[in-house]
């Protein structure tokens, strides 16, 4: 071994050595770009939900109507119109028959009895709030139905939306991209 | 004989590998998710009144009001303007025999929405739209068992299928391509 290679050798485990007594590191991690994106994205998801002054959660198995309409959704108050039944509030008020007509019993002279008893209580809670606020009650109702629903059916809760004092009514559809 | 003191040391975990899977997830999340566009067609309520109101002076002077109506039925389209059915016979107000635009595919299940022949219809609209430029309403009534994506098909139609209102109702003017996009939905009628 020549004195060269020697002195490399020495200087290696010199080196070596020093590397294992230096004490570890601890490795941070920076959270900067992670920040970034992050606030990107809640931005992003806030500007989306708050474009939509009513966020409509079709409930299971529900096909909501196409179309090539562009009109934004205004304000109001949802009914969901389903193949199995009607659901107000988060609850299922009336009951379709397999034929896809509203139970019978519930109905009276196109008056939905107990969806109109709900919409009655939310009405009266709507016009006390807009009495509170200030601000004027919208009285529109929107109508989320099913794309296999019976024109009778619609003409039903239509009615009876009406008898609960609801002046304006929007179907709500799927804008055909 | 004392004891040895043991020092504990804080391990912290390296999330450096958890955090490049995160950073893969969001995109791929986000481009999963599917955004339906909703959108809302303003109707105004069924009249089951067939009371006609007393005409006020003031809607005499007024130009005579197109009143187009649409019934869907099973079998088609029947368009009636001002009373009379459009292809009645001479004389006659109605023919209730066939309909006025018969279906574009006859025999196809009701749950075909596309059996109407939604073409003639808006090109029958768009005839009576130059003719009365400023109307924009139109009644519309179904039988009991016509399913609504038909009905919002034919609104679709009746408005014109490339009209756009949506920048109209913030104000600014109503497009050419625009017809009869005020339904007014009514029950029981035909």
């Amino acid at each position: 071994m020549s004195p060269d290679q020697e002195a490399f050798l020495a200087k290696k485990k010199e080196k070596a050595a020093a590397r294992r007594q230096k004490p570890e590191e601890k490795g941070e991690l920076g959270m900067t770009s992670l920040m970034d994106i992050v606030s990107i994205i809640v931005v992003y998801l806030l500007k989306s939900y708050a474009s939509d002054p009513v966020v409509i959660n079709p409930t299971a198995g529900q096909k909501i109507p196409l179309s090539t309409a562009d009109a934004p959704m205004q304000d109001g108050i949802p009914i969901f119109m389903t193949m199995r039944g009607i659901t107000f509030d988060n609850k299922k008020v009336v009951s379709m028959t397999p034929e896809g007509d509203i139970d019978p019993t519930t109905v009276t002279n196109h008056l939905i009895g107990p969806l109109y008893d709900a919409l009655a209580e939310e009405v009266d809670k709507a016009k006390q709030m807009a009495e509170n606020t200030g601000k004027p009650w919208a009285a529109r109702a929107i109508l989320v139905g099913d794309q296999d629903l019976k024109f009778s059916a619609l003409v039903d809760v239509m009615y009876t939306a009406g008898r609960a004092e609801f002046a304006d009514y929007s179907f709500c559809v799927i804008r055909k991209s | 004989m004392p004891r040895k003191k043991f020092e504990e040391e804080d391990v912290q975990a390296n999330l450096l590998p958890v955090m490049n899977i995160m950073f893969l997830l969001i995109p791929a999340l986000l481009l999963a998710m599917e955004f339906a566009s909703m959108a809302s067609i303003n109707v105004s309520p069924p009249k089951f009144s067939s009371t006609p109101s007393e005409p006020k002076p003031e809607e005499e002077k007024k130009e005579k009001p197109l009143n187009l109506k649409v019934f869907v039925m099973e079998d088609g389209y029947r368009v009636s303007a001002d009373g009379q059915q459009e292809g009645a016979e001479a004389g006659k107000a109605t023919d209730s025999k066939a309909p006025t635009i018969p279906l574009a595919k006859p025999g196809a299940p009701l749950n075909d929405y596309d059996r109407y022949d939604y073409a003639a219809l808006e090109a029958s609209v768009k005839k009576y739209k130059s003719l009365f430029p400023h109307e924009t309403i139109v009644t519309l009534s179904a039988e009991s068992k016509i399913p609504m994506q038909a009905m919002i098909n034919t609104m679709d139609a009746l408005a014109g299928r490339t009209c756009k209102i949506g920048k109209a109702l913030k104000g600014e003017g109503v497009p050419d391509d625009c017809y009869f996009w005020q339904p007014v939905v009514e029950g029981g009628a035909g």
